[in-house]
């Protein structure tokens, strides 16, 4: 005799629709097909690029470097086609100078405390462990040699410092392609996926689908529903596209050239969601205020002006506007990560920043329910926010 | 939540005990200007109750304020007798004015989608859509997109919305329009089935000749005001009783008859309204054998008629 009882999770179950809806969306699985071949072609491409058969020429200052190099040499030809030729030079300043006149690769020095090598701005990572092997396999060798030693002593001085002449390795050309990948990421995804969330209550709105809903559930389940399924679905794509970059750049051999570059992705990914679900009311609302998919083409206008103003900082903003920029909700999901890339950003900012969206967020998530609750329900016409605020449900 | 109901047992379990479905003075204004006015009538358990009123008379408005899609200026929903919950508006079926489902989505799916809404789990609402649609002769068409489909048959599936959880009661705003004489009939039959489980269902119509075949009681709306309401037989009887009657010669005799009102003569025929008196009735009978009595009959309005009457 007792009813049904309602829905458990009603917006779990809205979410679930909208999710299923989009991968069944031939247009939106071509989009991200083409992205993923897009991901993993451009790593391909980097790979190939730095795959060439090295040549590496080390410049060394005395004698006593010739075990080292030979066993160097050795571990190379074993591995690949990489070769050593040494360079000897009579001292260790001349071996210095041949690696900045860039007659050499690197320098092998002994020095009181042990072995150096010397790099003009960066050793390949390659040449520098086998070196540090070599090293340690010489050394280790010429101390066993000795009579008497401890094994303390045999392991002492077999510790390979790198020294780099220009100081900062050159991570420029690579922070302005990450700071571009993370804004077009983010700009891409905020538009697709709030036009699906603009688009998908809208199209509930003009075929009265929402009144049905509206009388089975909790009206404002069914937003937050459409929300966390677009979130979800914006989040999987960019997950996605992080693993395809992320085994492509361990298949490739790359890893150790851009392991760098994960921690910030690490944060791009919380900044991507906390300032996507900032912006996904709004789109929400949007929906809501239009009559016709027309409208919306109009009506998105500022929103898109907010998303242009963080793709354009994720490009260009320098020193103290990047500061300020990542502290501003959305724009802070570019702006925050791309200056993480650069490093030096106290711990406290981007959490700090991050509440800061959050915030923002849960204030427009409450905004925009008012404003949704009492526009969906009217059919016919589009309205204007104030409008729409003011409405009776 | 269950997850191992059959179709069946749910029909069972949601089983209403029949409730009243009331509309207590509900009044409800858009910007000053009030469209519904003091609305009151009841929907009985397991009645049909017909709605009608020209356009704009607010019947959807009604409707709306019934289902909690709009909200109230005033009055009150109740449903058993105490204030209506939106668990309990979560076991109604309700069927919008200017429908539409997802036109993107196939059918079956967004069945289900709706039918899980209402607290049916996946595998439930599946079967339960399944065996509408077969009902409607639309079985071989559950895959497909629902705009592929005619404006008849659209229509079809908006219906099996609005039954698929064996709702407790039925709110449908226009549900005959755009039928064919087929789909009418075996929607007749779906509602029949409901109403036989004590379901209260109400639905607006401007056929009424179909109100006229399947109401129980009616309520004509006017200007945002209840103008009739009650036992369709009880508003056909209460104007007026007339009575046609038809001699052999010319009747215009019956002119001067105490007791009698005549309405319209015609040669033979005649249209009267007689009162409630014996001798009255007597007195004509006599006069009319007299002048060769053929007919005597008393005229049942159509519900044309009474509506015509009442909106006047």
């Amino acid at each position: 005799m007792s009813p049904r009882p309602p829905a458990d999770r009603p917006w779990w179950i809205v979410a679930a629709r909208e999710i299923s809806v989009k991968l069944r969306d031939r247009s939106f699985l071509l989009s991200t097909a083409v992205t993923v071949l897009l991901v993993a072609a451009s790593i391909a491409a980097s790979a190939l690029l730095g795959d060439r058969t090295a040549e590496h020429v080390v410049a060394t200052a005395g004698p006593e470097a010739a075990p080292v190099t030979a066993r160097a040499a050795q571990a190379l030809a074993e591995e690949g086609d990489d070769t050593l030729t040494v360079h000897g030079t009579g001292s260790a300043d001349a071996a210095r100078a041949a690696v900045a006149a860039e007659s050499a690769d690197a320098a092998l020095l002994l020095g009181l405390d042990g072995w150096t090598v010397v790099g003009r701005d960066g050793v390949d990572p390659g040449l520098a462990r086998v070196l540090e092997r070599a090293v340690a396999d010489a050394t280790l060798a010429a101390s066993a040699r000795a009579a008497g030693t401890t094994a303390a002593e045999l392991t002492a001085g077999a510790e390979v410092r790198t020294e780099l002449l220009t100081g900062e390795p050159d991570r420029g050309p690579v922070r302005l392609a990450m700071g571009l990948v993370f804004a077009l990421l983010f700009y891409l995804a905020a538009i697709v996926f709030g036009m699906a969330i603009a688009n998908s209550v809208l199209e509930e709105k003009q075929n009265r689908v929402v009144e049905i809903l509206a009388a089975a559930v909790p009206i404002r389940q069914v937003l937050h529903g459409k929300m966390l399924g677009n979130c979800l679905l914006a989040f999987g794509q960019i997950g996605l596209y992080a693993v395809v970059g992320l085994v492509g750049v361990n298949v490739a051999g790359l890893a150790g050239d851009v392991g760098w570059v994960l921690a910030a992705s690490g944060w791009f990914l919380a900044f991507f969601v906390a300032g996507f679900a900032a912006q996904a009311s709004v789109w929400a609302v949007l929906g809501s205020l239009a009559s016709r998919p027309e409208d919306l083409q109009t009506s998105t206008g500022p929103i898109m002006t907010v998303l242009v103003g963080a793709l354009f900082v994720g490009l260009y903003a320098e020193g103290a506007w990047l500061t300020a920029a990542s502290f501003v909700p959305v724009v802070s999901s570019v702006a925050m990560p791309v200056r993480m890339l650069g490093g030096d950003v106290a711990w406290w900012q981007p959490v700090l920043s991050l509440a800061v969206t959050l915030g923002t967020a849960w204030v427009l998530l409450r905004a925009g329910e008012r404003i949704y609750q009492r526009a969906v329900f009217q059919g016919g016409r589009s309205l204007g926010w104030r409008e729409a605020a003011r409405l009776e449900r | 939540m269950s997850t191992t109901t059959t179709p069946a047992a749910h029909a069972a379990r949601s089983r209403p005990g029949g409730h009243v479905l009331e509309a207590r003075r509900l009044s409800r204004s858009f910007a000053g200007r009030t469209v519904v006015d003091d609305v009151s009538f009841t929907v009985e358990p397991g009645r049909m109750t017909g709605f009608v009123g020209a356009n704009g008379a607010g019947k959807t408005t009604t409707m709306r304020m019934l289902m909690g899609v709009l909200r109230v200026s005033a009055g009150q929903v109740l449903w058993g007798g105490r204030p209506i919950t939106a668990a309990d508006r979560a076991g109604f079926g309700y069927m919008p004015e200017e429908r539409g489902l997802y036109p993107r989505q196939a059918v079956l799916d967004q069945l289900a989608h709706l039918g899980r809404l209402h607290g049916m789990t996946r595998r439930d609402a599946l079967a339960e859509a399944s065996r509408l649609l077969e009902r409607f002769g639309l079985a071989g068409r559950a895959r497909d997109r629902l705009d592929s489909l005619s404006l008849g048959n659209q229509q079809k599936v908006q219906v099996a919305a609005a039954l698929l959880h064996g709702p407790a009661a039925l709110v449908l705003d226009e549900p005959f329009s755009g039928l064919d004489p087929v789909a009418v009939d075996a929607m007749v039959e779906l509602l029949r089935e409901c109403t036989a489980r004590g379901v209260p269902v109400l639905f607006s119509s401007h056929q009424l000749d179909l109100v006229d075949r399947l109401c129980d009681s009616l309520v004509i709306l006017a200007g945002g005001r209840v103008v009739a309401a009650g036992e369709v037989d009880d508003l056909r009887r209460a104007g007026p009783r007339r009575h046609r009657l038809r001699c052999e010669q010319d009747t215009g005799w019956i002119r001067g008859l105490p007791g009698v009102h005549v309405v319209d003569v015609d040669g033979p025929t005649a249209v009267l309204e007689l009162a409630d008196d014996r001798d009255a009735r007597h007195r004509l009978l006599e006069e009319a054998v007299r002048h060769g009595l053929v007919e005597f009959t008393e005229i049942v309005p159509a519900l044309a008629d009474v509506y015509r009457e009442v909106t006047r």
